[in-house]
């Protein structure tokens, strides 16, 4: 491994090898997300996407049974070394997930600032914190007139853009989206698209997707996992977009991304 | 033409409901003409009502309720029938069981209710004095003191055990939860024994207020324990992921997120707790030294509660305590309504209810 990184590398995985219990699920994960640029993770359901990219905050470890080796380096730290306190590194790297998760207990306000609440910050100019955050999400004009209505009322495109903005407001450095538009209809699925593309202007992005158009239309670069007959998931191929789709190199990319299997 | 003359007649607004006269027939006689031959054979030859509800009418009802489903629906007419005649008349002796005892209870009780009965307490009272001196409001207040002082230390208790059951990986869990379930089947009069020769018979206290709670509490904690458990592992790990995800300690995490998604449930464990102990009465007569008088120190000295107020005027057996004996059991029974309704109000679940409109 070499030890010189390139200049703009925000977010590097080296070696990563991911076990639940006995089971070796991720094998050998080497890739770098350069800074503001959107990187796609694809691949068919159980090759670990999901799991590697929850590596990346350390969500992982929260599973029981769960095992890791190798480092993930943010900035050229490593988020798992000795006395890093994993809360610290969730601040920094935020997390949209696969179902939309808003606080059912809370406002859509309250949503909106109960990560600053939750990491034990204090909360200034909190009117102008929700409505940039709303802002950037492009859902602020939905919701400005409700802002003190519970978050469950929001349909679920709504509420999913919602949980982006409760993220945004975190200002993280990262952000990692585990499949957010899976359970939203097309008109949702654009508007978090067009959400991705302008928000990854000021941070660096990781998004899983099943969505092969997604995927081409949101990331500069692609990474295919896959995991073969029983053996750990690995990445196939790595690199810009636009060769990952066109000019694979390897035939079962070719394979994947041209719809025959997976 | 003929679409628009359509769209302006009525349409059928729930067509599995349409019915036609040979069917509504058939099933109003199925449904009248059982009860109706059975109440007249009961009546003419002057049989027992237990007989001839349990022997000629459950019977017939059952007869004419297959036949005439069978004739009309087939086989799935045989058995909706049948399940049917079993479920109502199973829920109807369920519903008169239980609401004879309250009417039992409303009925004696009642004839006890006046001010004074609530307001005072039974210093100079004998069994035989009117029944318009004297009262339980000694024990009303004892038992509020001694069920709050439980409730007090069991609740903080049953809801660190649940908390430790569902939020921590302890490997201590299963037996933990092993023996709250073996808790739970504890025999109330046990535990009463126990704090009686731990603690009364060594001299080690006297019979007082606090002994009778220590008593109630091995009774309540595995009931709240387990309904909060219950109420923790509902809450969606989605919810608990979102919060470590935005960056929250693991204690944040539960106050902020998990504890006000599952404070409804936990409001319910609480209730469940104080409906399983203040009616609990052989516990107390172990622990507890029924006095006639007000005393509102639970750590010494004599203490009437309402599960003892009723026990003792019940033994004693004459017209009056008996009487008085009803009326406690008519307060316990206002008592749990008044502490249900009021936990409800203060800690109901708000989130539930539907958002308010919009302007």
């Amino acid at each position: 491994m070499t030890q010189l990184i390139t200049p703009q590398a925000h977010l590097r995985s080296e070696d990563i090898n991911v076990w639940f219990g006995e089971r070796h699920v991720l094998s050998d994960v080497n890739l770098t997300f350069p800074e503001n640029q959107v990187t796609a993770l694809i691949g068919p359901s159980g090759c670990g996407k999901s799991t590697f990219i929850r590596t990346l905050n350390r969500m992982h470890e929260l599973i029981p049974g769960a095992g890791l080796s190798g480092a993930v380096l943010l900035d050229g730290q490593d988020i798992y070394g000795d006395g890093v306190n994993p809360v610290d590194v969730r601040i920094k790297i935020g997390m949209v997930f696969q179902k939309p998760n808003p606080f059912p207990t809370m406002s859509i306000k309250e949503n909106i600032l109960s990560g600053l609440k939750l990491s034990g910050r204090k909360v200034t100019n909190a009117d102008e914190l929700v409505e940039t955050s709303l802002r950037r999400a492009s859902i602020w004009n939905e919701v400005k007139d409700r802002l003190n209505e519970p978050a469950i009322s929001l349909s679920g495109g709504q509420q999913q853009r919602l949980c982006i903005a409760r993220s945004l407001a975190m200002e993280p450095q990262v952000l990692l989206m585990d499949e957010p538009c899976s359970a939203l209809d097309p008109g949702s699925t654009r508007r978090i698209e067009e959400t991705i593309e302008e928000i990854s202007e000021s941070m660096t992005i990781v998004i899983v997707t099943h969505n092969m158009q997604q995927a081409q239309r949101v990331s500069q670069q692609t990474a295919f996992f896959l995991a073969e007959d029983g053996n750990p998931g690995t990445v196939v191929e790595f690199g810009a977009t636009e060769d990952v789709f066109n000019r694979p190199i390897d035939p079962r990319t070719n394979d994947y991304v041209n719809g025959h299997f997976g | 033409m003929a679409q628009v003359i359509a769209a302006k007649t009525r349409p059928t607004s729930a067509p599995w409901k349409r019915r036609n006269s040979r069917n509504i027939l058939l099933v109003t006689l199925a449904s009248v003409l059982p009860a109706a031959v059975a109440a007249a054979v009961t009546v003419l030859l002057g049989l027992d009502g237990a007989i001839g509800l349990l022997v000629l009418f459950v019977p017939l009802q059952l007869i004419a309720s297959v036949g005439i489903g069978g004739y009309l629906f087939k086989k799935r007419g045989r058995q909706d029938a049948a399940l049917i005649v079993f479920t109502v008349f199973f829920t109807v002796l369920v519903a008169v069981l239980l609401s004879s005892v309250l009417v039992a209870v409303f009925e004696a009780g009642l004839r006890m209710m006046r001010w004074s009965f609530i307001s005072q307490n039974a210093t100079y009272i004998s069994p035989t004095t009117s029944l318009d001196y004297g009262g339980l409001g000694h024990a009303v207040l004892g038992s509020i003191l001694v069920v709050g002082f439980t409730t007090l230390v069991t609740v903080p208790l049953g809801i660190g055990v649940a908390i430790y059951l569902t939020e921590s990986r302890a490997s201590g869990r299963n037996f933990i939860r092993s023996l709250i379930q073996s808790m739970s089947g504890l025999p109330s009069v046990v535990s009463g024994l126990f704090i009686y020769s731990a603690m009364i018979v060594t001299h080690w206290s006297g019979q007082s207020g606090i002994t009778g709670s220590l008593a109630l509490m091995p009774l309540m904690l595995p009931t709240v324990a387990r309904v909060c458990e219950e109420a923790l592992r509902l809450v969606p790990t989605d919810l608990r992921s979102a919060a470590l995800g935005l960056g929250a300690p693991n204690y944040r995490m539960f106050l902020q997120v998990v504890l006000p998604a599952a404070k409804s449930g936990i409001v319910t464990a609480v209730l469940l707790g104080v409906a399983r102990i203040i009616g609990e009465t052989a516990p107390l007569l172990l622990t507890v030294n029924p006095s006639a008088g007000t005393n509102l120190n639970i750590f010494a000295g004599q203490i009437e509660t309402l599960p003892t107020y009723l026990f003792g005027n019940l033994s004693l057996s004459t017209d009056y305590s008996v009487q008085r004996a009803w009326g406690a059991a008519l307060i316990v029974l206002f008592l749990v309504l008044i502490i249900f309704t009021l936990t409800r109000a203060i800690g109901g679940n708000k989130q539930l209810k539907t958002p308010k409109k919009r302007k």
